[in-house]
């Protein structure tokens, strides 16, 4: 078990940010904490920290309590802030080297390490650019180097990827994957449904400080009633037709609405055949027909009753 | 790791050249201004003896009181005059070349012929009006206690003393240190910034760079303190450049105590860092708010030392001493000149022991709140 977290609360006057959060992280994972704006998720990575203090929990990292004096812990985890945090006035190569050698001491080592930092994050280019001159995208890749350059075996990102373009983002998000191969354990915060299902391997989904399911991404999905969603166009769609439609096994809804039909399924075998079915035997005219798996904003609109992303 | 810590500070602090230049070129171009202002000023009153004459007729010879005052008060090394002892024609052609200042004609009343009015004129005319205050004062004591005579000639002799020394210490080229010595001490308390920085860097609820120092596994009053020493570092250099500039380009003087100015500027470097730190500690608002505090109290504080009307240092000490005993900046100033004027150390050691009193306050304050290393929101 590299993390454990056991009912943590955390209050900010009358707001209490953390609902007695509880969650586990084991080695070689992928965690993912996902949650919209607001619901607790850098709060619960400061805590875990000890960078914030708590009202109630225990957080236990590499199986040892986490105080902000745990030296031995805090030198086998890299971090990854929401806010980039860089020296101005140090350059690319500087800030790296200073991150690492809070960690690493031994120069010739360090030397290694923050040169294979730069060629991990592609800012080989840019190694004598003070922040200032960089892009948003290549500073955020900054921020990430300075965080991981003394390869740690727990990396926690909190949402790296904010305000990046997309190219750039899958280069992060490849990247993640790949220290994950080379064996560190990740943590990975975001509010992006996609990219937490690209990369996780085990997701917890938070709301107002509360864990409200956590699972790998089909046992989330199969948590929830809904199976696929499917889309069919079409021109032509009476109204009896459509409550005839609705009529089927195992269809939870049905709307027809700027010549889309959409219907959602319940979950269920062969959901997609009877609606062929159907719709040969009534003649409708269609022009695509697709069929889409519940997203985990799926999921999260059905535990909370709102949508993930305004 | 204090290596590590120091020489990355060292280059991030002079890299940064807003504070380069509030904390070194600043105080500099401000000792040029100065100097440019106040050598005029210098010139005006630095007290050179005044160039008179006395027109040499009976009168004179026989107005023995007068002759022996004004013979006093051309006397010595920190003499008044130089008198010229001429005839009138000679006294009036010495008027004209401008060899003199003026002449004095022994009548009754006593006549001083000028040809302008300026400060060596008011002198000698308050020269005058002063002896013939006295001379009228003797005679009316006189009239009725002949016996006093003795004792007020010694205090007329007094009186010329007075004379001179009224006009002598306006006339002191000195005065003109203490703004220069404000100056120092500005320089000394905008270290502030520099302690500013040093808690937004290390204080993890203020900036998200002080999170990553505070997340890594090193201790933070270590890493706070080997990087604040690269701050006093910095500030130290840039207060002994100010100090070499000001004594071997512009020849302020600072009287024989190297050591103690040394010491001095020192004490003052600590307290200017560790009162930014203080400040940035205790105010939790943005870092704007921060330095218009600062800037607010070092402006004030030398103000009220007298860096830009020097008056205002007196002013102060008759009127509320407490304040002047209150303000850094005062007592950095009062420092330096009481070393340059005072032979013993009384009052150098008040106002040293008043600066570590608020060393020890700022001090001891960022302790207490940055010793803490979790955070009750971020
Ligand atoms: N310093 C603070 N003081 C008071 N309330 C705070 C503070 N920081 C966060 N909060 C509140 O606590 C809750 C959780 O905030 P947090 O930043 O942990 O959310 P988040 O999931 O990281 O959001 P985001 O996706 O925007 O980063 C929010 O309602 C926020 O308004
Ligand atoms: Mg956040």
């Amino acid at each position: 078990m590299i993390i454990k977290v056991k009912n943590l609360v955390k209050r900010y006057g009358d707001l209490i940010a953390l609902d007695h959060l509880s969650l586990s992280v084991n080695e070689g994972e992928v965690f993912g904490l996902l949650g919209p704006n607001g619901s607790g998720k850098t709060t619960a990575i400061n805590c875990i920290l000890s960078l914030l203090s708590y009202d109630k929990g225990e957080i236990e990292i590499f199986g040892q309590p986490m105080t902000p004096d745990a030296y031995n812990i805090k030198r086998d985890i890299g971090i990854v802030m929401q806010n980039v945090a860089v020296y101005n006035e140090l350059t690319v190569y500087e800030n790296i080297d200073y991150f690492c050698g809070l960690y690493v001491q031994d120069k010739k080592l360090r030397k290694k390490l923050v040169d294979e930092a730069i060629d991990f994050v592609g800012l080989g280019d840019f190694i004598k650019f003070y922040p200032k001159k960089l892009s948003g995208g290549l500073l955020r890749r900054l921020n990430i180097a300075c965080g991981i350059a003394h390869k740690p075996k727990l990396i926690i990102l909190d949402e790296p990827t904010v305000a990046v373009d997309p190219q750039s983002r899958n280069k992060i998000l490849e990247g993640i994957l790949e220290l994950n191969r080379q064996g560190a354990t990740v943590i990975y915060t975001s509010h992006y449904m996609e990219e937490i299902e690209q990369i996780c391997s085990r997701i917890m989904i938070i709301d107002k400080g509360k864990a409200i399911a956590t699972g790998t991404k089909d046992e989330l999905k199969a948590m929830i009633s809904m199976g696929e969603k499917i889309t069919v166009e079409t021109y032509s769609l009476s109204e009896e037709q459509l409550s005839r439609l609705r009529k089927l096994p195992n269809i939870a809804s049905a709307v027809y609405k700027n010549q889309t039909l959409e219907i959602k399924s319940n979950k269920g075998q062969n959901n997609l055949e009877t609606i062929l079915d159907f719709i040969k035997r009534e003649g409708i005219q269609f022009g695509k027909i697709y069929s889409e798996m519940p997203t985990l904003n799926d999921v999260f609109l059905e535990i909370t009753g709102k949508e993930l992303r305004d | 790791m204090f290596a590590h810590i120091f020489v990355n500070r060292l280059k991030c602090l002079l890299r940064d050249r807003e504070t380069i230049f509030w904390t070194m070129m600043f105080p500099l171009l401000l000792a040029v201004f100065f100097n440019l202002a106040l050598s005029n000023l210098n010139n005006g009153e630095i007290f050179k003896a005044i160039d008179i004459a006395v027109v040499d007729d009976n009168n004179y010879q026989y107005d023995q009181y007068f002759k022996v005052a004004l013979d006093e008060a051309s006397k010595g090394d920190d003499r008044l005059f130089n008198l010229t002892v001429t005839s009138k024609d000679n006294a009036e052609k010495l008027l004209n070349e401008n060899k003199i200042a003026g002449y004095i004609v022994v009548e009754e009343p006593i006549k001083l012929v000028v040809n302008k009015s300026g400060m060596n004129q008011a002198i000698i005319k308050s020269f005058i009006d002063n002896y013939m205050q006295t001379v009228s004062s003797i005679n009316s004591i006189l009239l009725k206690n002949p016996a006093a005579q003795q004792e007020l000639i010694s205090s007329l002799s007094e009186r010329q003393q007075y004379v001179k020394e009224v006009s002598g210490t306006n006339a002191e080229p000195n005065n003109i240190l203490n703004y220069f010595y404000s100056l120092i001490a500005m320089a000394c308390i905008y270290g502030c910034f520099f302690g500013m920085r040093e808690v937004t860097d290390i204080q993890a609820d203020i900036s998200p760079l002080a999170a990553r120092v505070n997340i890594s596994p090193v201790h933070k009053l270590k890493a706070f303190i080997y990087s604040i020493c690269a701050s006093l570092v910095i500030h130290l250099f840039e207060i002994f450049i100010l100090l070499m500039f000001l004594r071997f380009v512009l020849y302020v003087d600072f009287g024989p105590k190297t050591g103690y100015v040394l010491l001095t500027a020192f004490l003052g470097s600590v307290m200017g860092i560790s009162f930014g730190a203080f400040v940035s500690a205790i105010v939790k608002k943005s870092e704007n708010i921060k330095i218009a505090v600062l800037i607010g109290v070092s402006m004030t504080g030398s103000f009220l030392a007298g860096m830009m009307y020097q008056n205002m240092k007196y002013t102060i000490a008759q009127n509320a001493p407490v304040l002047s005993y209150l303000n850094p900046v005062n007592l950095l100033t009062d420092a330096f000149y009481s070393l340059y004027y005072y032979d013993t150390f009384s009052r150098y050691a008040l106002n040293m022991g008043f600066l570590c009193i608020f060393i020890v306050i700022f001090s001891l304050g960022t302790y207490l709140i940055i010793r803490r290393r979790k955070y009750a929101s971020l």
